[in-house]
């Protein structure tokens, strides 16, 4: 039956890769960007679609020696809507980015999300995860055929595990700005589409391929 | 979704698997089953490199639920997920490894009769066969306790003694709701496919 041949065959889905371009832009010019943005993306007769995650990251070291669980760690990233409460959770597992030579336009690391039942908290810490940090974001969401536009605040948590709002402070004066496409690897013209959408929005904000272990 | 339990049905000797699937089938058809397709279960497992204490990690594939997957922990923790967990796994080959050789599935075909579904299937592990299971489901009632007389009474006409008693993940329960903490489909099959139940 096709139930059964399903199963497996759904097993073998290409690998994705993400491309990234990062930017931010200070609280009080928000609102002009998301006008802006309004303008140049789809379903512009609609009004901003909002989003508030709470997004928890995990580790998992090998408990082998201490210089070997430096290299040998993984993260998952769980992410749970608070608007949606009755939205899956996701896992999402992001790879070692690669910034690649000038050639190319944006940042391309491997991405997975998979979604899953509430109680993945729970089940990581039982694998064997520790939680490594955890924060709430909030903000707005656009896109662009395949492209998708996200601009948005970090809230650090001043008490653990509360996310109502009296428990959130912002982090900085800035929102950032996400420019990104998540498709299978090898597909060089999305770059070259996201550079031309990213320079439609000069001067507003900047978006760039940022290396991330630099700033660590 | 209804109750279901599963049960380990013995090959007597002088049979072979495929004849003894080939008699309770015909068995069902009999009783006024309709084929309904086939159905597929199969189960990987994952054990932890350097984690102390270790642990074992269990990966369940159910034809009835095509595009997910259930991931058992030895300590009984469950997390229902989309097929694509198994990729999330490949990133933990350092720390959680396949254990090669363990791959045990159930395939057959699905019968429908009345208010029952009946699965049929071969066991086998790492390609070899071991045994038959055979899946009951009544659909209409959640209610545990109050399924198991009317199961009996279908499981009985079909492989007699064996369904004397409920199995136990039956009996410890009332409803037999999905919940992420516990998915129907998990507590039915786990019980019977994972490999310390194994028949040897």
């Amino acid at each position: 039956m096709e139930a059964a041949a399903l199963a497996p065959s759904l097993k073998n889905i290409a690998p994705q890769q993400e491309y990234l371009l990062q930017g931010s832009i200070l609280d009080t010019h928000r609102d002009v960007l998301l006008h802006r943005l309004r303008g140049l993306c789809d379903n512009a007769e609609r009004n901003f679609e909002a989003f508030s995650d709470y997004e928890a990251v995990y580790v998992l070291r090998n408990s082998s020696t201490a210089q070997q669980s430096q290299n040998q760690h993984v993260t998952f990233r769980v992410r749970h809507a608070l608007d949606h409460s009755d939205a899956p959770d996701h896992i999402r597992y992001l790879g070692q980015a690669e910034l690649g030579d000038r050639s190319r336009h944006t940042l391309v690391r491997a991405c997975l999300d998979v979604a899953c039942s509430s109680n993945v908290r729970d089940f990581l810490t039982e694998m064997g995860f520790r939680i490594d940090h955890d924060y709430v974001v909030k903000g707005h969401f656009f896109h662009k055929g395949r492209m998708k536009v996200t601009v948005y605040k970090i809230f650090r948590l001043i008490q653990p595990n509360k996310t109502d709002p009296h428990n959130l402070e912002p982090l900085g004066q800035s929102h950032l700005v996400e420019l990104s496409v998540v498709a299978p690897l090898g597909q060089e013209q999305i770059g070259e589409d996201m550079k031309n959408f990213a320079e439609q929005l000069k001067p507003l904000v900047l978006l760039e391929k940022f290396d991330h272990r630099k700033i660590q | 979704m209804g109750v279901s339990c599963v049960f380990s049905y013995p090959v007597p000797e002088g049979r072979s698997g495929a004849q003894v699937v080939d008699i309770l089938q015909k068995q069902v058809e009999t009783m006024g089953g309709s084929k309904t397709g086939t159905f597929y279960v199969d189960c990987e497992t994952y054990q932890s490199v350097m984690l102390n204490p270790p642990k074992t990690l269990h990966i369940l594939h159910n034809s009835e639920y095509p595009a997910s997957c259930f991931a058992i922990l030895d300590s009984g923790a469950t997390l229902v997920a989309d097929t694509l967990f198994i990729a999330l796994m490949s990133n933990l080959k350092n720390i959680y490894q396949a254990w090669k050789g363990a791959k045990i599935e159930s395939k057959g075909n699905r019968f429908q009769l009345a208010d029952f579904i009946l699965k049929i299937g071969s066991v086998s592990l790492a390609g070899s066969f071991k045994g038959i299971l055979l899946e009951v489901e009544y659909c209409p009632c959640i209610v545990a306790s109050e399924c198991w007389a009317m199961l009996k009474e279908l499981l009985q006409s079909l492989i007699g003694n064996i369904a004397e008693s409920p199995p136990s993940a039956l009996k410890k329960k009332k409803w037999m709701k999905s919940t992420p903490q516990q998915p129907q489909c998990c507590s039915t099959w786990t019980i019977s496919t994972t490999l310390g139940k194994l028949p040897p």
